[in-house]
């Protein structure tokens, strides 16, 4: 196992009070895999992603709990100049918006020069860099700048930027959501082609399960702070184990599906600070039932590494037309 | 029944000298939505913009009911504009951050209506109800709202000088995928219970592809195929028609296919 997370727990503080945002949470990333964490704004996906390298600004909240393994040794116990060794060298990063990810008064290849360890040869790293995200053409444009790019090229310029100390894991944060479909398209097929030549291991997070099932070997669905289904790809989306995830794939938009009415989700996610009790879901599921306000069901494994946080799972997998209330 | 007949509309900036929309014919009819998708820079939002006088044209033409709005003069234009709406892309940007959201909605009927106060304020709460939200909602202000709730502010900002055709300009695509789905179920609603005609834009064709009943694809101010949404999605005859529909994620029901 390439990194193991065990019972993350992360407080943000909201009005001077802490707030559990990851409320206890597991996920495995084996070596040269592809990691789905797929939920809404403010699920607490992203805050995920940055517990793994510890960077969650301080004045915002920080890691109350948990271990985060990188090959059994726990990122959580390492100090500064540990954290040092692991950020952009083993594990590195590209958020959405890569325009503000760049700082528009540097030019890429300074850019690029910082990223890089001191040993190494930048006038051979770099060029190499750019060629690998198809970017041959900017090689020896020294002067250039990140506003003279299209979104599109700022992405792959942060792309080369992650991968350029050759990581192990890199952690995508809805990459492409930015971008244009066509542009979209290019990108991603940009990483995974990378993914295979590097071996690369990728925690991609997003809040389009489209995108999800076309990458990732695993998926994660996460509502309010805790993954409610997770499983091999093929499982979540011919089974959809819980009421959620069916709600993400119901809204997902296509031509087989057109003009009617989606099967869409209703409402919003839940504050953290007023979360509802027991299943964290029920208040917007369409098949909850009284007991699901009694507790906040346990993942209950359905089929070799197939779980879900459903107290109907099983009735779900069973009838596709379980009856909705 | 033709709706917005479009003639030669051609729209050059006139600092960079582009030509963003470059001479497009096209009709609007009673009833249906039509989609507009193109990459970004391709004159798509642009062309919104020409049809409801917000920007300026060289050349061309939009008849509404038999007259020219672009030769229309302003006081006549202002009266149209009740009937011609617009939802904008990004619900963070078009909504004032001070004003609480029962003035932002109250203030179009200020400026198009003359009802008195007390109508104002049921109006507006009609409104707010009308896009699932409700009276709760009017003495918040806009960063309290989610994505989703914001957008329902837009779209009941639109809807309160009871429009008859409405451009939706990406109304969408900066939400999540499962509040897009729920934005897309009120447009749908909506339209049935208003009689609405849209004009969808988007660039995201799996959109288009499950809420329009037509669609053009635009390419650098040019449109380069239009025809019915089967014949665009299961018979689509330009290049560039198929490199969109294949750089786009589409996710079949029965299976995993992208």
């Amino acid at each position: 196992m390439l990194l193991e997370i065990r019972d993350l727990k992360v407080n943000y503080n909201v009005d001077g009070h802490p707030v559990e945002v990851v409320r206890g949470l597991d996920l495995d990333i084996k070596k040269g895999e592809c990691i789905g964490l797929v939920g809404e704004s403010g699920c607490g996906k992203t805050t995920v992603g940055l517990s793994i390298t510890r960077l969650i600004p301080e004045q915002k909240g920080g890691i109350a709990s948990g271990r985060i393994l990188l090959e059994d040794r726990d990122i959580l116990s390492l100090d500064s100049e540990g954290l040092r060794k692991i950020r952009g060298k083993r594990i590195s990063y590209v958020f959405q918006e890569p325009f503000s990810s760049l700082n528009p008064v540097f030019t890429i290849y300074e850019q690029l020069k910082e990223a890089l360890p001191k040993e190494v040869d930048a006038r051979q790293s770099i060029p190499e860099a750019l060629n690998n995200v198809g970017l041959g053409n900017i090689v020896g444009k020294e002067k250039l700048y990140p506003h003279e790019l299209s979104g599109g090229m700022q992405q792959r310029v942060m792309i080369a930027m992650a991968i350029i100390s050759r990581p192990d894991l890199l952690i995508l944060d809805e990459p492409t959501t930015a971008l244009d479909v066509t542009v979209q398209s290019q990108i991603l097929e940009l990483i995974m082609g990378l993914k295979n030549r590097m071996d690369l291991a990728i925690l991609f997070i997003s809040h389009d399960l489209r995108i999800i099932f076309k990458f990732a070997d695993r998926v994660n669905v996460m509502y309010a702070g805790r993954i409610v289904e997770v499983g091999p790809k093929e499982k979540i989306f011919s089974h959809r184990a819980h009421p959620y995830t069916r709600g993400l794939v119901d809204s997902i938009p296509s031509f087989e599906h057109r003009k009617k009415r989606f099967n869409a989700i209703e409402g919003r996610t839940p504050l953290f600070s007023d979360l509802p009790k027991g299943c964290k879901f029920h208040p917007r599921c369409r098949f909850k039932v009284d007991r699901c306000v009694d507790r906040e069901p346990d993942l209950q494994e359905l089929s070799s590494g197939h779980f879900s946080r459903c107290i109907r799972a099983k009735e779900l997998m069973s009838n596709g037309a379980i009856k909705s209330t | 029944m033709e709706l917005l007949k479009v003639h030669n509309l051609k729209k050059t900036f006139p600092k960079t000298k582009v030509t963003a929309v470059d001479g497009v014919d096209f009709s609007i009819f009673k009833g249906e939505v039509l989609g507009l998708v193109g990459e970004s820079g391709c004159g798509k939002s642009t062309l919104a913009r020409s049809i409801l006088r917000l920007t300026d044209v060289q050349e061309g033409s939009v008849f509404y009911k038999e007259e020219d709005l672009l030769k229309m003069p302003q006081g006549k234009m202002r009266e149209i504009r009740k009937s011609l709406q617009v939802i904008f892309q990004d619900p963070y940007m078009s909504l004032d951050p001070r004003m609480r959201i029962g003035s932002i909605i109250e203030e179009v009927l200020l400026i198009h209506s003359d009802i008195s106060k007390i109508e104002r304020k049921n109006k507006v709460i009609e409104l707010l109800e009308m896009v699932g939200l409700g009276g709760s909602y009017i003495q918040r202000l806009p960063r309290e709202l989610s994505g989703g709730e914001r957008q329902r502010i837009g779209i009941a900002r639109s809807l309160a000088t009871g429009p008859e055709f409405i451009i939706c300009d990406e109304p969408i695509s900066s939400l999540d995928i499962s509040i897009q789905a729920q934005i897309l179920n009120l447009l749908l609603d909506l339209k049935k219970k208003n009689n609405l005609t849209y004009l969808f834009i988007s660039h995201d064709l799996g959109v288009i592809a499950s809420i329009c009943d037509r669609v053009i694809v635009m390419q650098s101010g040019r449109f380069v195929e239009t025809g019915s949404c089967e014949e665009i999605f299961k018979a689509s005859k330009h290049e560039y028609t198929r490199q969109l529909l294949k750089s786009t994620l589409i996710c079949n029901y029965n299976s995993i296919i992208v």
